[in-house]
């Protein structure tokens, strides 16, 4: 049985939650009110809040985010939607076919969502609303393919996934999840192609042509960047931390001398900025370390998991329920968050039933993703909404089918484990 | 203050009318991340071309993520950037929502009192063992100091919310 520790913990988080609280602050006040009451010993406070964050394998999630936002500013995604239009050309749905494949390339720089949802939408929902579709559709549609960029390496959830539960590799995840990030992804065509074909989007005239030759050498430095990320790991030459200062250093670069898209002043807003976002997610990580410390010491973590054994001993029962349960989680919290909270009662279970770690921390992910664009709080979707100026409940009727589709490539990964355990087997990671 | 720049990321949503300029922490953060990038490029670096490794600096780049994330965080309380579910609060009456925001800030204030206030123990400790880094050698202190410091300072941006939150409400 859980006892006073567990409840006291599991009361105080949910009060807190509920009450608007900074995450960061929902951990930390938590985990340090039981520490205090249950007399653990108040110093692995501040302890657990510097060990939390001063971790090596740590640094590449700052490094990362600063990478993304470097080729974001220097006008790498502007060219990646030039190339890939002019790639697939002007037929009906062609554009929709589009949103999705630079919300995937993008994924593949940096490695957050909401960013990537962001940067696509304001490109591309005029232009497609040009062409016939709705912007409640394109909202939708960009917000859904956008939620692909925690699938696609490098990504900051995986990252913190492999942070907390080391035997989880970061290269093996990354590899990992590129099969399903693809199919995430790819699923959407399915709705993009049958709406588009329904309505008759996408058969207007598209303004001016580009050149494929054109725009495809304007932006292969940005679509050099998934392969140098991916290569350096792939040869171990790099750990994931220097590849994501290679990358960030090869993003300078490239705005610096090739595109000459960045100044002194942008540079140094780059740094804030990343710094910041950085600062939000590690300010988490170190207070969920005291959370964590309090919640393992007074075994609340083990009570939930036999809890939630509990309910069920079949082995399919308890995936589908661990995967509701994170699905719901990421409608109100972004995927380091979830992690945080959630993976120390959901640890026990996966060595119950010897789910294969890497194989794991994909389906989380995966529904870590389809719960960033459903509805009612979905994050991504909040931000491209906001983007397309239209509200959330107007886009419900189109962003239904999304999540449909994504959760049929979430039920072949979960079916298929080899497809998202062949490529880190083959790799040798 | 200055707009956080053009869009992008959870982080520009400036409320940032405080008296001392939000810049101190910004320039902070982005030296640390300057830094953490500089340090780790110039070790690949060095590593490709003579196969010799200066990996005891780790240690450097990893205390510098601790000023990153403690001065962003501090930037990111002026900014109200934080990430929390504000899903429920918003449905409550503007008075009682003040009201529940006072009170998180408030146990935010002690949070943050609790990790400066033993940060500081901890800190003497490593004085008065003389405690010294285990890559560098150096006396572990000059890392140790800086998250009393730092707690300091979002302790008192902290308060600084709560006196802008009162006012603004007249």
């Amino acid at each position: 049985m859980a006892g006073e520790g567990a409840l006291l913990l599991a009361a105080g988080f949910v009060l807190l939650l509920l009450a608007g609280a900074p995450l960061a602050v929902v951990l930390g006040a938590t985990g340090a009110f039981v520490i205090l009451v249950e007399r653990l010993g108040i110093m692995s406070v501040p302890t657990n809040v510097y060990g939390g964050i001063a971790k090596y394998p740590l640094l590449a999630l700052p490094v990362f985010i600063l990478a993304g936002m470097v080729f974001e500013r220097s006008g790498v995604a502007l060219r990646i939607v030039r190339f890939m239009s002019a790639l697939v050309g002007s037929r009906r749905g062609a554009q929709g076919v589009v949103a999705i494949l630079v919300c995937m390339l993008l994924g593949g720089i940096s490695g957050s969502g909401p960013a990537d949802a962001a940067a696509v939408a304001m490109v591309m929902i005029p232009g497609m609303a040009k062409q016939g579709y709705p912007r409640e559709f394109s909202a939708s549609l960009i917000a859904a393919a956008g939620s692909t960029a925690i699938l696609i390496p490098p990504s900051i959830a995986f990252i913190v996934y492999s942070v907390l539960l080391p035997q989880a590799s970061v290269p093996a995840l990354f590899a990992g999840g590129i099969i399903p990030g693809m199919l995430a992804g790819l699923s959407l065509v399915l709705p993009v192609l049958y709406f588009s074909l329904k309505h008759g989007w996408g058969a207007a005239e598209a303004g001016e042509r580009i050149g494929v030759w054109a725009s495809f050498r304007d932006a292969i430095w940005g679509l050099a960047a998934p392969v140098i990320i991916l290569g350096g790991l792939r040869t171990g030459f790099f750990t994931p931390t220097e590849a994501a200062v290679v990358a960030a250093i090869y993003g300078f670069f490239v705005g610096i001398v090739i595109y000459r898209s960045l100044d002194l002043r942008t540079i140094y807003r780059v740094l804030v900025e990343s710094a910041e976002i950085s600062a939000i997610v590690m300010i988490i990580i170190a207070l969920a370390a005291v959370f964590a410390h309090a919640g393992n010491t007074v075994g609340a973590f083990d009570a939930f998991a036999q809890g939630l054994l509990g309910v069920t001993g079949n082995e399919a029962m308890m995936l589908i329920l661990v995967m509701l349960m994170i699905l719901i989680a990421g409608m109100f919290l972004d995927g380091v968050s979830i992690f945080l909270v959630f993976l120390p009662i959901l640890v026990p279970i996966m060595n119950q039933f010897r789910w294969d770690p890497v194989w794991f921390g994909i389906l989380l992910t995966m529904n870590i993703a389809i719960g960033q664009f459903t509805p009612p709080l979905a994050v991504n979707l909040m931000v491209t909404s906001k983007i397309a100026g239209v509200s959330m409940e107007s886009t419900v009727r189109w962003v239904v089918w999304m999540v449909l589709a994504m959760l049929g490539a979430l039920a072949l990964v979960a079916l298929f484990p080899q497809l998202a355990l062949w490529l880190p087997g083959m790799m040798g990671f | 203050m200055e707009p956080t720049g053009s869009g992008g990321g959870p982080a520009s949503r400036p409320d940032g009318r405080a008296r001392v300029p939000v810049a101190i922490e910004e320039a902070i953060a982005a030296a640390a991340m300057a830094a953490i990038v500089l340090i780790t490029f110039a070790n690949v670096v060095v590593r490709y071309f003579t196969d010799e490794s200066f990996a005891f600096t780790e240690e450097f780049s990893v205390f510098l993520m601790v000023v990153l994330a403690f001065a962003g965080a501090s930037a990111a309380f002026v900014k109200n950037s934080h990430i929390r579910v504000s899903f429920f609060v918003e449905k409550l009456a503007p008075r009682r929502a003040l009201a529940v925001e006072l009170a998180v800030m408030a146990i935010a204030i002690a949070l943050f009192l609790v990790i400066g206030g033993f940060g500081v123990v901890l800190a003497l400790d490593d004085v008065r063992f003389e405690t010294t880094s285990p890559g560098i050698g150096v006396p572990q202190w000059l890392y140790s100091i800086w998250l009393p410091v730092l707690s300091a300072a979002i302790v008192m941006r902290l308060a600084g919310r709560i006196v802008r939150l009162v006012r603004g409400r007249a």
